[in-house]
């Protein structure tokens, strides 16, 4: 599934147009599917620094079938196939001298690179540096995944990982995202992992196998293709919405096997009601997706106090109300559970007549760090994914201008898919996804917007 | 049934499809139509996708003829498994309950452990019949085996013929409207228009509330863009209803207007039954039991009894093998066909003359608590789709005992066309 | 072909009754004296399936394996007309109003029995209006009397003969004010049982050919009131009863009528009345042998 100028400009015809115009030519994303191998091609791995990574990567990509291919010389020598994916270890770095190997493995690497590739760099996170020149290196990471992201074409992505010392166990579920289809959409991001308990063999297949998962706001749109990734990876799913739309949310239910909960989220006994549920039904919960949301634009000079408080009250509020009730109800929570909170980029770059939205939406990545530690300490975790341009029927309301220009600036040249916003949720609900917590992962193909 | 040692039927839940005043919201869709988006609603919030129930037990009032096996053609357009046997009943407005109870009986006897209860009406899709004069040629047209018998049997056909049937709401031996026959009883018990329209404003008002607070939240899934039954009037009051024409009765004796009785409505509903261990099994709530059931029926041909009394024939029945008095129920439903006809059962209960000549007791049956009685609104306020509202009253009542904590009791009451009724006791 | 014996004539075959209401119409002038003796009589009749199918469902009969006691009347009715429809009769057929009838049915009969009918007139009555006769008929199976009817007809104006009875038409019943059923009776009601009955007078079947003979409309054959009122009772009737009906005010079509029953003397009380002016069309007692 893409957008029409997408497949417009991946057709004959339409390659030819685009290109002699000069138009943007979004290359067609490569997608999760079930039964792919992790890569379809061979990964180089590189070293700036002291790389204390490089094994627990290389192992990783073994286990998961993933031919490892040394660094390509500078002359462009190469052993053998074009890399699909492209990861520079850059633990280890000192000073912003040792930043010259990087540059020295990643530009011939990412020449080769495949369409849809993957540049991934580990580096220590910035902040525990113990020197200014550790620190300047370390943060010089970020400029240089950035870039890096929005000079690679053909829907390759670049993302950093920040891996503390001590984390390293941790490393393994977000390096098989970044490099999957399943972070098709995710680019320009870097993420700290932290030291967690994380599962020796996991289930690659069906990660989520024997779970239960709780999606707000399934009746459509990317809460509808939540819980179908959700039930996809195993999970079985409640999947909720407001009484009007229950006829929508029975079809999503029924075509994932999963229930319907018909529930106004932000009834005062919303949250007790739902803790009463899952308890009777199930018995607990492991993944909590909260998604639902709703805008009521208008700008702030204009903006009655309606508006403003019910967009406050289900993308906020009932957020707060509903986790807090899950933490309070003893044992519901089950160990390790996951909690995924969906914000927006608007949220991050604002939005001109969204102040009660973005304002909303920014509360959420403020609440889910906040409840990390404490997450945490239950072996659990709370994350928020930040969506950008995702082409819903929602934004096939939009003018064609709006629709269009706020699809294209971002580096990937097209908006995403719900399914894409649904894939990194799917993966931050996994048992391998115990290192990630307290993060805002954005899925907007690095929009130009807040980035 | 109570001294018995077979096991009760659990009700786990219910799911019915909003109720569509006649020709509405609904006006395209058949039976098969709302019967399968019920069972798609109940199977969702259930997650009983691709099960195989033990059964499936409906049925419909109106029905084409092309709706022969109805419940059994909905199973199979729906996301239970295609190997849920089905199979159709018809009580007229008792089909609902008397549904839930042959299939809680099942249960009870261990032949099924789980099976659906459920029951459909459309008056907008309503079958119509060619004459039967037209009928009898085209038959004969059919057979025909020469061409000259076929042309003698289309020269029998006269423009006359053409007019078609359309199903009227009348007792074939009566030839009365169910209205009019309720319009005698409320006339003969003396049930005043003032006293009706209360209960009919108080309906609707309950139901309203019952909606406002999410109590129909996890009973009623939406359909063809409706959310709530389109009947209801929130802002119904003894004043408005007053204002309104009587429609049945006459003289001082008309009172029944069309605000104090039920109109014309589709939709459908379907019910969850189940023994507990396979409840249990499924991580399902059992919302109550039902404990026992009992029908009778009213000569109100020849024998001078109202066509709609037959449920306060029966309720005594009912309590005496149940050990149970009239004021041993934590909730009432009975069924508001008209206003008049809860009024008139309330008032047969507390008539001693009655009581004593009619239903045989030493004792009248009593009062019962007003403020127990359809504290959700019932008919006069959702509409009355005929063979669905004893799905919507099982399922209500169910989550109310359940709400209401371990112990309760609910008495259901539904009076059915042909001077029948289908009683019910439900515990949590 | 016809046997004759002591005024006892048997018919092979059952008469046409539209010929004989318009030989009786062409003879009706100049007809008086006394009632003839004769007997009309047919043997080994057997009920059409059809036929009587046909009828049940104009009566609202059940089709079943007994007769409507109403039935045999269809039957034994031909010779009936045939008999008033005879030069000797002495009134004139067309205006003759059927004012009551008696059946006594002593067991149900069977629909595949081979029936013996016999019809003759007796009582030539004074009415204050004019003049009654009675029809009556008889049912043999087997040798046994089953069955048996009397029908009183009125001819206005017409005189009985010096020292005649005083006519009875009177069916006395009890209260009836519960009315149990309304029928809507349409305007084809009167061709309906006409065709499923072979009584094709005029007077039932058009509002012209009622106007002809001085009806404002059709009305109602007064034997379909009497068999839609015995079907309604269809199964509250013991074996063996004498229904006993007096057709009052004519039940002009269409019209909307109810019926009123009670329960009277181990049998039934029952009235048929036009919904709206109360006009009384027929009373009938329904008693057990």
């Amino acid at each position: 599934m893409a957008d029409w100028y997408t497949t417009f400009a991946n057709s004959g015809l339409g390659t030819t147009i685009t290109k002699q115009l000069g138009l943007p030519r979004p290359a067609e994303l490569r997608r999760h599917e079930p039964g792919q191998p992790l890569l379809p091609g061979p990964v180089v791995v590189g070293s700036a620094g002291a790389g204390r990574l490089r094994d627990t990567v290389t192992a990783v990509l073994r286990d998961a079938g993933v031919t490892v291919q040394s660094p390509v010389t500078a002359d462009g020598a190469t052993d053998g196939e074009k890399p699909a994916a492209v990861v520079l270890d850059a633990t280890g770095l000192t000073g912003p001298g040792d930043l010259a190997g990087a540059h020295d493995f990643l530009a011939p690497a990412i020449k080769r690179l495949r369409a849809s590739g993957r540049v991934l760099v580990l580096a220590d996170p910035p902040a525990e540096a113990t020197s200014p020149a550790q620190a300047a290196a370390r943060q010089a990471v970020d400029g240089l995944v950035r870039s890096i992201g929005k000079e690679l074409l053909d829907g390759s992505t670049a993302n950093a990982l920040f891996v503390p010392e001590g984390a390293e166990a941790s490393l393994a579920g977000p390096l098989r995202f970044f490099l999957s289809g399943r972070s098709a959409y995710v680019d320009g991001q870097l993420l700290t992992v932290t030291a967690a308990d994380v599962p020796e063999n996991p289930d690659e297949v069906a990660p989520l196998a024997g779970k239960v998962a709780v999606v707000t706001g399934a009746a459509r749109g990317i809460g509808a293709a939540i819980a179908q990734v959700l039930a996809r990876d195993g999970a079985h799913v409640v999947a909720v919405d407001v009484p009007a739309a229950g006829d929508k949310l029975a079809e999503v239910a029924n075509g994932i096997g999963g229930t319907a909960l018909q529930l106004d989220i932000t009834a005062a006994d919303a949250p007790q009601r739902l803790v009463e549920h899952l308890r009777e039904r199930h018995g607990g919960v492991d993944v909590v997706v909260h998604n639902a949301g709703i805008t009521r634009d208008k700008l702030l000079v204009n903006m009655d106090a309606t508006r403003w408080n019910t967009v406050m009250a289900v993308n906020l509020q009932a957020q707060l109300d509903i986790t807090q009730a899950l933490l309070d109800a003893d044992g519901l929570l089950r160990d390790g559970a996951r909690v995924v909170c969906v914000s927006s980029q608007s949220g991050i770059a604002g939005n001109r007549g969204q102040t009660n939205y973005a304002a909303s939406k920014a509360g959420v990545i403020g609440m889910v760090r906040a409840w990390a530690p404490g997450f945490a300490a239950r072996g659990a975790t709370i994350n928020a994914v930040a969506p950008g341009f995702i082409v819903t029927e929602m934004t096939a309301t939009m003018p064609f201008g709006t629709r269009e220009i706020g699809s294209r600036i971002n580096s990937l040249q097209q908006g995403g898919l719900p399914v894409d916003v649904a894939e990194t949720i799917a993966w931050l609900s996994q048992p391998a996804a115990a290192g990630v917590n307290g993060q805002t992962v954005r899925v907007c193909g690095q929009s130009m917007l807040g980035a | 049934m109570a001294e018995s040692t077979t096991r009760r039927a659990a009700i786990v839940g219910g799911n019915r499809i909003p109720f569509a005043r006649s020709g509405t919201a609904y006006a395209q869709a058949s039976n098969q139509d709302m019967l399968t988006a019920t069972l798609d609603g109940l199977v969702a919030r259930f997650g009983l996708q691709g099960e195989s129930v033990g059964e499936v037990v409906a049925g419909a009032v109106l029905k084409h003829a092309r709706d022969f096996n109805l419940t059994r053609e909905a199973v199979l357009g729906s996301k239970l498994a295609p190997t849920t046997p089905a199979y159709d009943v018809q009580q007229a407005c008792g089909t609902g309950l008397e549904a839930a109870v042959l299939v809680a009986n099942k249960i009870a006897l261990g032949q099924i452990e789980a099976g659906i209860a459920g029951g459909v009406d459309t008056t907008s899709d309503a079958p119509l019949a060619v004459g039967d004069d037209l009928r009898r040629t085209l038959i004969s047209l059919n057979s025909a085996k020469t061409v000259q018998d076929r042309l003698r049997a289309l020269a029998r056909i006269r423009p006359g013929m053409l007019a078609p049937e359309i199903p009227r709401n009348a007792e074939p031996r009566t030839g009365l409207a169910m209205g009019d026959h309720a319009a005698i009883t409320a006339a003969e018990w003396g049930i005043g228009r003032e006293e009706q329209d209360e209960l009919a404003a108080r309906s609707h008002q309950r139901m309203a509330a019952a909606y406002d607070r999410g109590f129909f939240d996890d009973l009623v899934t939406p359909f063809l863009g409706l959310a709530r039954d389109n009947n209801l009037r929130p802002d119904s009051s003894v004043e408005k209803l007053a204002k309104l024409q009587p429609v049945f009765g006459t003289g001082e004796g008309a009172t029944m207007t069309a605000g104090n009785s039920t109109p014309l409505t589709d939709g459908a509903s379907a019910v969850l039954l189940a023994s507990d261990e396979w409840a249990r099994a499924k991580g399902l709530p059992v919302l109550a039991h039902l404990v026992d059931a009992q029908t009778a029926a009213v000569d109100y041909v020849h024998g001078g009894e109202g066509l709609l009394m037959a449920p306060v024939y029966a309720v005594p029945v009912l309590l005496a093998r149940n050990g149970l008095t009239l004021q041993d129920f934590d909730f009432y439903e009975i069924h508001e066909a008209f206003a008049s006809t809860v009024l008139a059962t309330m008032k047969a209960w507390e008539d001693e003359a009655f009581c004593k000549g009619k239903l045989g007791l030493d004792a009248p049956l009593g009062a019962i608590d007003r403020a127990r009685l359809n504290v959700n609104g019932s008919s006069l306020a959702a509409g009355h789709p005929f063979a669905a509202t004893g799905g919507r009253i099982v399922a209500s009542l169910a989550k109310m005992l359940h709400e209401a904590g371990p112990g309760k009791r609910g008495l259901i009451s539904i009076c059915a066309a042909g001077g029948q009724g289908v009683v019910a006791i439900l515990e949590s | 072909m016809a046997g004759t014996s002591a005024g006892r004539t048997v018919l092979e075959q059952p008469p046409n009754m539209a010929a004989l209401f318009a030989k009786a119409a062409l003879t009706a002038r100049g007809r008086g004296g006394e009632l003839p003796a004769t007997r009309l009589a047919r043997t080994g009749v057997t009920v059409d399936p059809a036929e009587l199918a046909g009828y049940a469902r104009v009566c609202r009969f059940p089709l079943a394996d007994t007769l409507p006691a109403t039935y045999p009347h269809v039957l034994a009715f031909p010779l009936q007309l045939a008999l008033m429809s005879d030069r000797a009769f002495p009134l004139a057929l067309p205006g003759l109003v059927h004012v009551r009838n008696r059946i006594d049915v002593l067991r149900p009969i069977g629909t595949t029995e081979a029936l013996d009918l016999e019809v003759r007139a007796e009582r030539f009555a004074r009415h204050r209006s004019g003049a009654t006769v009675d029809l009556c008929a008889s049912v043999r199976s087997a040798g046994a009397e089953v069955w048996r009817s009397r029908s009183t007809y009125l001819a206005r104006g017409a005189t009985a003969p010096e020292g005649a009875p005083e006519s009875d038409v009177t069916v006395a019943v009890g209260d009836l004010d519960r009315a149990v059923a309304t029928w809507r009776v349409p305007d084809d009601a009167g061709r309906r049982y006409a065709k499923v009955s072979g009584d094709v007078n005029p007077i039932h079947l058009s509002g012209l050919t009622a106007k002809a003979f001085g009806f404002k409309r059709a009305i109602a054959h007064g034997m379909w009131v009497k068999a839609r009122v015995l079907a309604a009772l269809e199964n509250r009737l013991p074996d063996a009863f004498a229904v006993d009906a007096a057709f009052r005010k004519p039940l002009f079509l269409p019209s909307t009528v109810t019926l009123s029953t009670a329960p009277a003397e181990g049998g039934w009380d029952a009235a048929v009345r036009n919904a709206r002016s109360g006009t009384e069309h027929l009373v009938a007692t329904i008693r057990p042998h």
